[in-house]
């Protein structure tokens, strides 16, 4: 039998952050937005026009479009799930950006052309490899007990 | 081939970067007095969003009848892109009512900027 009485009045719901809004965290979304349209941007360029010039460095470009997509989304949603599919996907765009960096000087002749995380994303002035950190140090302090 | 006025597109340039250092102003103001979204920076917000979209129609006009060899897929994926910049800025000013979120508006304004500059490099450098 369901149980219909209802719930008293939960005095510690909503949880979370106080009502002034969650600080940083809307920069980090904001952020991650602005990262998965350049990466969405110049992954769908890159594979379609010149995909035979450098395929593993294009098809990486994709796979950070994703990263940063999926990242975006699950900042924005700030549910318990989210944050830890936001983890997932920021520590992977961790390695990603220092494995993809590092091949980039070792192994230049894969990457003839730029992607976001090439010369750990020195195109793009190093945001790409500050944001996972500045990601992972959020979603460590705004855990919730 | 009809002789389409390209000045038109460096004069709604300066246009939009004109207002969209108004609009980073306003939002700078709102950050350092700590106060949230009013009707001065909606309405910087809708005139931004005006220019930039008669922006792509003008853009994407001269794009289509300019002998210039430019790079048109990036091009007009910028030029289509900047439109969406102050509705999502704003939306999240709006749902977000702290310093931050007006932070990321002022920040919005510095991004519309050099997205600007790019599109102008890419419309000039082989012209």
């Amino acid at each position: 039998m369901a149980d219909l009485t209802p719930l008293p009045p939960d005095p510690v719901a909503p949880q979370g952050r106080p009502p002034g809004g969650r600080g940083f965290g809307i920069v980090l979304v904001a952020l991650y937005a602005l990262f998965a349209l350049a990466a969405t941007g110049r992954a769908s360029y890159q594979l379609i026009s010149e995909y035979s010039k450098a395929p593993v460095a294009y098809l990486l470009s994709a796979l950070a479009a994703v990263i940063y997509l999926v990242a975006t989304v699950a900042l924005a949603r700030d549910d318990r799930t989210s944050l830890r599919v936001a983890r997932a996907a920021i520590t992977v765009e961790l390695v990603g950006v220092l494995v993809v960096g590092l091949l980039s000087y070792l192994a230049p002749s894969q990457f003839p052309d730029k992607t976001v995380w090439s010369h750990f994303g020195s195109g793009y002035g190093y945001v790409p490899l500050v944001l996972p950190v500045l990601g992972l140090l959020w979603l460590r302090r705004s855990r919730r007990p | 081939m009809p002789n389409y006025p390209e000045g038109v597109l460096s004069w709604l340039t300066v246009a939009v970067l004109v207002v969209a250092a108004l609009y980073g102003v306003v939002a700078l103001v709102h950050v350092v007095r700590d106060t949230i979204v009013d009707d001065r920076l909606l309405l910087t917000a809708v005139a931004l969003e005006l220019l930039l979209l008669a922006q792509v129609v003008v853009g994407v006009v001269l794009g289509l009848h300019t002998t210039r060899d430019f790079e048109a897929p990036v091009f007009y994926a910028y030029l289509g892109t900047l439109p969406l910049v102050p509705p999502f800025v704003t939306f999240l000013a709006l749902k977000d009512k702290t310093r931050w979120a007006m932070g990321v508006v002022a920040g919005s304004a510095v991004v519309i900027a050099v997205f600007l500059a790019r599109l102008t490099q890419m419309w000039t450098l082989n012209g």
